[in-house]
């Protein structure tokens, strides 16, 4: 009884800097996430929100969050590769899953328990928190038209999907978000990888290249990751923990479907009232992007045992996924 | 009021009396935010301190203040860019007033190529303070046009308060560029006019250079091309890299800094003393700029701590007058936290907290987004706490005292001002150039 | 109190921080070369490794924290002088003193507040996230330790300093005056 009265006042960072659609405000954004915890927790658990620089910069909530020093932070696992090289398969793969796939994995597919098997040693525990769908290849100043084209081509496209294109002789850029539209438009990297419509469109991408290419091969799906202190998680009655996992189930869902509705108003846009060309890599292209694909995390699963235990998790998933999509969402998609 | 806005009240009060004693500005935010942070809320706050520190050293744009401030160096150590100013100060012959004119023309062509106000401060006055104070130009008028210019790239795209505020309020940063441009050239406009009006009224400040030195020296065509091109050149390698997509705005900084060790070199200029005297410089100055900001982390961590943000917040509440009173009130109130904070500081406090109000309106949020930028400029320039004013401060010569600084500063803001006033009243200014070139 | 200043201060402290203005303006110069190399050689052979492009702002660590000793050490910081020049000797002799001990006690406790965020980076093998970039983030971090210990060495051999001159009767220095 006297549990119930406590009231928990709590700080979540986030990896996003503010009035970031989606990633910061919005349906289903981490912003939206506290104010569901308040309610549902009748005021009980008060969560205050901090976006990137704030109180701390965009990349630090990991250890902030680890040592105790915040209780929650937002952000995509992939942030942590450099501590944690296995964390980038509960964002996303490349030619993984898509957020259907992603989801049934982390629910109910052994993905959430990994997860925290693997943060448990840095005392934290995650869980899915938001997903924007599937993303876009990028934008292009001049259309790819064969493997050939992506020599010597330089593109601004962070992370895993960056060392694949690397392979195929693309000159990887690693750009600050600021600085993505004007070396986009002088032409000082001709291509870009960001987000999906809506976010590429406040960004005015379309102003800089036309070609915009749309098969998300990289990121099929992009899972927002809460991340909590484990002795903070510990101390939370057990209504409490209930409200946490509700709301964030809650906002899983709700951005995903916001994602899809602005994106495809967004898409429409670009294409009609702004001369973007919108269309899917060539076939050949995506063929050998698999490939290299499948070596590249070869390479990685065999350099890392925890990488190796993920890695063949998420592709067993996978398999058996596929089989299931194949007759059921790509049988419909075919209709 | 209650136990914060107390404390808030005594880390402001802190600082300033620590600053005006004499103790390093530095150390003053420092010692002031710890101090009243610990009274505030323990030791706990501090320990996220160390992340904050890391962001400001590994911040991917801060790589342009060493680089614009090495070019900056070598240009002045190897007399270059004294060369440059004599010859166009020579150029504007009779004209009182025509170095300062030349210094804003300057203060121009390196806010188009950087958004680093610490950078442009310190270069532009390296560049020409010197030279001013030989020329019998007034301290104050000297040190005030160096860092109105100084801060001119703030508004002049590329700058990164527009890349942040595109952030904010969610327009592209393409747009607020175009955005920003022209108001970015009336400004400068309005500085040029101000000193061919001063240079009318009271030309003892701003002296022309005297009619013997001109007469005697002759072949002035040929100093100019001599003298003025390789820097206008220089200039040119900053601005073209970006403009043919050679190099991001932030690397353009390199290839000024490599080009003025080029020309050093042509100019038969460059040995090892000039080098080493170069690197010499180029450390004190940039050190000193990370120096502040690095002490400026305990502070804006204490205040966020108590909740600083929350009371600028309640002000906002008590307000009558619809839009344009929102508007106006939001300048004011940005006016006067300049005074105290740092941009990054007021552009995450003030301004996400206060946009739903003015999306609530539908305020042209381009408009709206240019007229901050304006007055966040402003807020470089605002004694006793404008960080142009301590830049400045940092690189003066020992005949340029606090006293002048602050003085020369107060008729910019005043122009500053006017300049808000053009905008307010003739939105066009800000909106006509995006929608014109289709951005 | 004089020798103390000559044996202790000048022959073993400020050395050190002479040292580490020398690694910093090392620094500086390869800062210059590696971003013109770096887009000289993207724009003529579109190559650009990912390391190199870290090594970039990895650099300016070391040129701000090292950097801000060596600025003090050389009266390069920025400090309001507008009541302190109209005050007498003894009044700014008081002020270099405090001045002196505040610097010395912020730079002791930020490098403190630093060892624990330097020593979870070195446990948990943090490297960057981008394959291809840079490993040992913790060498990067150890930067802020050491640049806020340097800080505080320089405001202990201005303590010695501001003492001398109030408490002995040697020649007065004063405290602003640039060094070469
Ligand atoms: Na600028
Ligand atoms: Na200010």
């Amino acid at each position: 009884r006297a549990e119930s009265q406590t009231t928990f006042n709590w700080k979540m960072t986030n990896a996003y800097p503010p009035g970031a659609p989606f990633y910061v405000q919005g349906p289903g954004s981490p912003t939206d996430f506290c104010k569901k915890v308040e309610i549902l927790s009748g005021g009980r658990l008060k969560i205050q929100h901090f976006a990137a620089g704030e109180l701390i910069p965009a990349m630090e909530g990991f250890d902030a969050v680890s040592k105790g020093l915040v209780e929650m932070n937002a952000a995509n696992a992939y942030f942590w590769a450099g501590r944690i090289p296995a964390a980038q398969y509960f964002t996303t793969v490349p030619f993984g899953m898509n957020t259907q796939g992603m989801n049934a994995w982390i629910y109910h597919g052994g993905g959430l328990e990994l997860w925290n098997q693997i943060y448990a040693e840095h005392g934290l525990v995650a869980m899915p928190m938001g997903n924007t769908g599937t993303q876009m290849t990028g934008w292009f100043r001049k259309p790819i038209e064969n493997v050939g084209d992506l020599d010597g081509l330089k593109m601004r496209i962070p992370g895993l999907a960056g060392r694949v294109y690397a392979e195929l002789g693309v000159t990887v850029r690693l750009l600050p978000g600021g600085e993505i539209f004007p070396a986009l438009e002088r032409g000082v990297i001709d291509a870009a990888e960001f987000v999906g419509p809506y976010q590429d469109r406040r960004l005015g991408l379309h102003k800089a290249a036309k070609y915009y290419y749309t098969t998300g091969w990289h990121e099929p799906t992009n899972v927002t990751e809460l991340i909590i202190n484990k002795k903070a998680w510990d101390s939370l009655p057990e209504d409490l923990r209930a409200v946490v996992r509700t709301a964030a189930q809650a906002c899983n869902v709700e951005s995903h479907a916001w994602c899809e509705a602005v994106n495809a108003d967004a898409l429409t846009d670009l294409v009609t009232n702004e001369g973007v060309d919108a269309r899917p890599l060539p076939a050949d292209v995506v063929a050998k992007l698999k490939e290299v694909t499948a070596e590249t995390l070869e390479s990685l699963a065999k350099a890392d045992k925890t990488t190796r235990k993920v890695h063949d998790a998420f592709m067993d998933f996978r398999g058996k996924h596929e089989s299931w999509a194949a007759v059921s969402e790509k049988a419909f998609m075919m209709l | 009021m209650s136990g914060n806005e107390w404390l808030i009240l005594a880390l402001i009060g802190g600082f300033l009396t620590l600053m005006m004693i004499g103790v390093p500005v530095a150390i003053s935010l420092a010692v002031s935010g710890f101090t009243v942070g610990f009274i505030g809320f323990g030791p706990m706050l501090f320990s996220l301190l160390p992340a904050r520190l890391y962001g400001v050293v590994t911040n991917y744009t801060m790589l342009a203040i060493p680089l614009f401030v090495f070019m900056g160096v070598m240009l002045e150590k190897s007399r270059v860019a004294e060369d440059m100013l004599e010859t166009i100060g020579r150029l504007m012959g009779p004209v009182n007033g025509g170095m300062g004119i030349a210094i804003v023309i300057v203060g121009v062509l390196m806010g188009a190529s950087t958004g680093i106000v610490g950078a442009t401060v310190v270069t532009v006055a390296m560049l020409t303070l010197p030279t001013l104070m030989r020329r019998g130009y007034a301290p104050s008028i000297a040190s005030g046009t160096i860092c109105a210019s100084g801060t001119l790239g703030q508004i002049i795209p590329p700058s990164l308060v527009l890349i942040l505020l595109a952030e904010i309020v969610g327009e592209s940063v393409g747009t607020l560029f175009a955005a920003a441009f022209l108001p970015g050239l009336v400004l400068a406009l309005v500085y040029v006019v101000f000193l061919l009006i001063l240079g009318r009224w009271r030309p003892s400040w701003v002296p022309a250079i005297p009619a013997g030195e001109r007469a005697t020296s002759g072949g002035l065509g040929r100093d100019l091309l001599r003298t003025v091109l390789p820097p206008l050149l220089l200039m040119m390698a900053v601005l073209g890299s970006i403009i043919a997509g050679i190099a991001a705005p932030t690397e353009a900084a390199s290839m000024g800094a490599l080009g003025s060790a080029l020309i050093a070199l042509a100019a038969r200029r460059m040995n090892a003393t000039l080098l080493r005297e170069t690197l010499h410089g180029t450390l004190t100055i940039t050190a000193m700029v990370f120096f502040i900001l690095l002490c400026a982390q305990p502070f804006a961590l204490a205040f966020r701590g108590l909740g600083g943000d929350h009371l600028v917040h309640e002000l906002f509440a008590l307000l009558p007058g619809g839009e344009i009173g929102a508007v106006l009130f939001l300048m004011l109130l940005l006016f006067v936290l300049g005074f105290f904070l740092e941009w990054i500081e007021i552009s995450y406090i003030a301004l996400p907290m206060f946009l739903p109000v003015f999306h609530g309106y539908g305020t042209d949020m381009v408009w709206l987004a240019t007229l901050v930028a304006m007055n966040l400029q402003m807020s470089f320039l605002t004694p006793p706490f404008g960080w142009a004013l301590f830049f400045l401060k940092g690189v003066a010569p020992p005949g340029i005292t606090t006293r002048h600084i602050y003085l020369g500063a107060l008729p910019f803001v005043l122009l500053q001002m006017l300049a808000v006033m053009i905008l307010f009243f003739v939105p066009e200014v800000a909106t006509w150039l995006p929608k014109a070139i289709g951005w | 109190m004089d020798g103390l200043l000559n044996r202790f201060v000048v022959k073993r402290l400020e050395p050190v921080v002479r040292a580490a203005g020398w690694v910093a303006r090392a620094a500086v110069l390869m800062l210059v070369v590696l971003v013109a190399t770096n887009v000289l050689l993207r724009y003529v052979l579109s190559w650009s490794p990912v390391g190199m492009q870290e090594a970039e702002w990895h650099l300016v660590s070391p040129i701000a924290l090292l950097g801000m000793a060596y600025a003090v050490y050389h009266r390069a910081d920025v400090r309001v002088d507008f009541l302190y020049e109209r005050f007498g000797p003894r009044t700014r002799g008081w002020v270099d003193l405090l001045a002196s001990l505040l610097t010395l006690a912020v730079g002791a406790l930020i490098a403190t507040l630093a060892i624990p965020y330097v020593m979870q980076s070195y446990h948990t093998g943090e490297g960057s996230p981008d394959p291809g970039g840079l490993p040992y983030r913790y060498l990067l971090k150890v930067f802020i330790p050491l640049g806020f210990a340097l800080l505080a060495l320089q405001g202990l051999i201005d303590v010695l300093r501001a003492g001398a001159r109030l408490f002995s009767r040697a020649a007065p220095e004063d405290s602003r005056e640039p060094r070469p």
